[in-house]
């Protein structure tokens, strides 16, 4: 003879649950609670009857239950996973995760408040252990943004000094060419005016750099108030002069005005001139175009050499990054970021293709002023 | 930023008088409106919610600006005057009576009368001063709220399990229980937990009713006696309600006692 399956007793079940039961009044007083929870609040079951639910939350609990759980309840019947430090008879807490529910009769009128709670001491620190972790994180990461700052003001204040020693050693320079001088000399003389020329390229860009991120982008002044044809021809005769036994060959077709600054365009040329002397083949010319075509003015600068490759060239704008190539001659790795700055300004682009047979960077933008386009 | 955008204010109602319901700390504007849809008929009725809260612009928060209950009061203030506020009824629920009290300082002819709602110008006791909480607690109840950070984001967007054939509805409710940014609304508890304004209830000009709940632990009824003594201009009533929400357990009484005073 089999004996039939044991039933559940739900008188039991409510009782001696895995977890606390409690029902509250409308007026927030304990009507029913089961075994489990007095229990665990060291309490006997009909003592906790007629206390109200503020007795057994801790103080944090009894706020939230009157500024938050209270009116959520109200307004949508029910609340789920609130962490509730609970109060036992002697003092101590005991945490864990409560739901809470309104039984309402028909009308909607409020009979009860159900709470059902679960002890979740690992939980809860694991959770409280987050949170730390967390506050931690956002402190060290706002710690060092500030170092990001003050590393940026220090730049620009370090950019800026050095211009003036630099602008006196190469009018010194300048003084000197002039002078009767040996041959020698006279190489001497124009090595000086290059490397002149370059550390007084790299601190532009570097105060550029600084400015640009301190505060909104990079100044610009823009007209079209004299040719470019010659602004550009003075960057190629000045790169020509730095490095002579480089091939550099320009084909400059400016037929309109382009409403530009033409300061930042000869930045611009110069930048990407001297990223091509850096990165190009040494047996394979530089070549420089700047043409009108349409409503657009066209600059680009191509070298030979080994194609950049795809994951350098996601990166080639952004400051400070330097390709794998030499780092000694590689500078700060700012120009190619400066050069698409001064192209953003211009409301332009600059893009790089690059093949076996050329790398080239080419910068386009609306040579009209902006509101007549 | 215009201000009723800023502040999702909420404009019903027919009648010449308007009549301004503020939350309160914990809440936004949806626990005020069982009492304020009664107002409808014969008031204007504007509804707001503080930056932070609710359906506010998050982004127009600022930790200076609310750093005390006067940036709060100087919102109010920015609501009536694009509203054109005058001589209206402001009900502030707990801190908002308060806030609603400064605001009236700084702009008396805008609010003529106001409503306070479970009041407190101290929650921590001060000498002879009993405001029913001490420093400890207030730690407690900040230390509650960094627990509940994770809790509360489950607990502001209601299972929209249920309704996964409508899933309008639960955007809607997501959105409109009170709402609140953790972070804001710690900072929100400190300075309401932390606020005295016992100083400044001898110059409020409005005349003011005082709604006093009972058993109410944030707002005990010897804070609302004590209101009732310093403000020149005011009448004390208590409530049968219990807890400190009575605009949500009973808003027939609320409303009945407020129409008795307006």
């Amino acid at each position: 003879m089999s004996s039939a399956p044991p039933s559940e007793d739900l008188e039991d079940l409510y009782e001696t649950a895995p977890c606390g039961y409690v029902s509250l009044s409308p007026d927030g007083r304990i009507v029913k609670a089961n075994r489990t929870i007095a229990a665990w609040l060291a309490w006997a079951p009909d003592d906790l009857v007629g206390k109200r639910v503020h007795d057994i939350l801790g103080f944090g609990g009894q706020i939230a239950f009157e500024t938050h759980l209270a009116p959520l309840l109200r307004m949508q019947g029910h609340v789920h996973e609130i962490a509730l430090d609970l109060l036992k008879a002697d003092g101590e807490k005991i945490p864990t995760i409560a739901n809470a529910a309104e039984k309402r009769d028909a009308e909607g009128r409020h009979l009860f408040t159900r709470l059902t709670l679960f002890k979740a001491v690992d939980r809860r620190t694991y959770e409280r252990s987050l949170v730390e972790a967390r506050a931690r994180a956002e402190a060290e990461a706002e710690a060092q943004r500030e170092a990001a700052v003050l590393r940026e003001q220090f730049l620009a204040v370090l950019g800026h000094d050095i211009r003036n020693p630099l602008a006196a050693l190469d009018a010194g320079v300048r003084l000197l060419g002039k002078e009767a001088l040996s041959d020698s000399g006279r190489t001497i003389v124009r090595e000086m005016a290059g490397s002149i020329e370059r550390a007084s390229a790299l601190v532009d860009n570097l105060l550029d750099l600084a400015r640009g991120r301190l505060g909104g982008g990079l100044p610009v002044g823009r007209d079209a108030d004299a040719p470019l044809t010659p602004v550009i021809e003075q960057v190629v005769a000045e790169v020509r002069r730095i490095d002579p036994d480089r091939q550099v060959e320009a084909r400059i077709a400016v037929e309109e005005p382009v409403y530009c600054d033409r300061g930042r365009i000869a930045q611009l040329a110069t930048n990407l001139l001297s990223n091509a002397l850096t990165h190009g083949a040494a047996d394979v010319p530089i070549r420089l175009e700047a043409v009108t075509e349409g409503s657009d003015f066209i600059l680009s600068v191509s070298n030979g050499g080994a194609p950049i490759p795809d994951d350098v060239r996601e990166r080639l704008f952004q400051p400070f990054f330097r390709g794998a190539t030499r780092a000694s001659r590689n500078g700060l790795g700012l120009g190619l970021y400066i050069a698409s700055e001064i192209a953003k300004a211009h409301g332009g682009t600059l893009d790089v293709r690059s093949t076996a047979e050329e790398t080239r960077f080419t910068f386009r933008m609306d040579k009209r002023p902006p509101d007549a386009a | 930023m215009n201000a009723l955008v800023r502040h999702n204010v909420q404009v019903t109602g027919q009648g010449d008088r308007a009549i301004m319901f503020a939350h309160g700390f914990g809440c936004d504007q949806t626990m005020w409106q069982p009492v304020a849809r009664n107002f409808e008929a014969d008031f204007k009725v504007v509804l707001f919610d503080y930056v932070g809260h609710g359906r506010s612009d998050f982004s127009a928060y600022s930790p200076e600006r609310y750093s005390s209950l006067d940036g709060y009061a100087a919102d109010v203030v920015e609501i009536g005057e694009a509203l054109g506020l005058r001589e209206a009824v402001f009900v502030g629920h707990s801190v908002s009576a308060m806030i609603g009290a400064l605001a009236s300082r700084r702009a008396p002819e805008m609010f003529s009368d106001l409503v306070m709602v479970g009041p407190s110008p101290r929650y921590v006791d001060d000498e002879d001063y009993r405001g029913g909480f001490s420093r400890a607690q207030i730690d407690e109840l900040l230390e509650f709220l960094a627990d509940n950070h994770l809790g509360w984001s489950a607990a502001m967007a209601p299972v929209i399990m249920g309704n996964a054939d409508r899933p309008e509805l639960g955007a809607r409710l997501e959105n409109s229980f009170c709402s609140t940014d953790p972070e804001i609304a710690r900072d929100f508890a400190r300075v309401t937990f932390l606020s005295d304004n016992r100083g400044d209830l001898d110059s409020i000009p409005a005349r003011t009713l005082i709604l006093q709940c009972s058993e109410d632990i944030i707002a005990p009824l010897e804070v609302g006696q004590y209101v009732h003594s310093r403000l020149p201009r005011s009448e004390f009533r208590q409530l049968s309600a219990t807890g400190h929400c009575p605009n949500l357990s009973a808003p027939e009484e609320v409303t009945a006692a407020i129409r008795e005073f307006v």
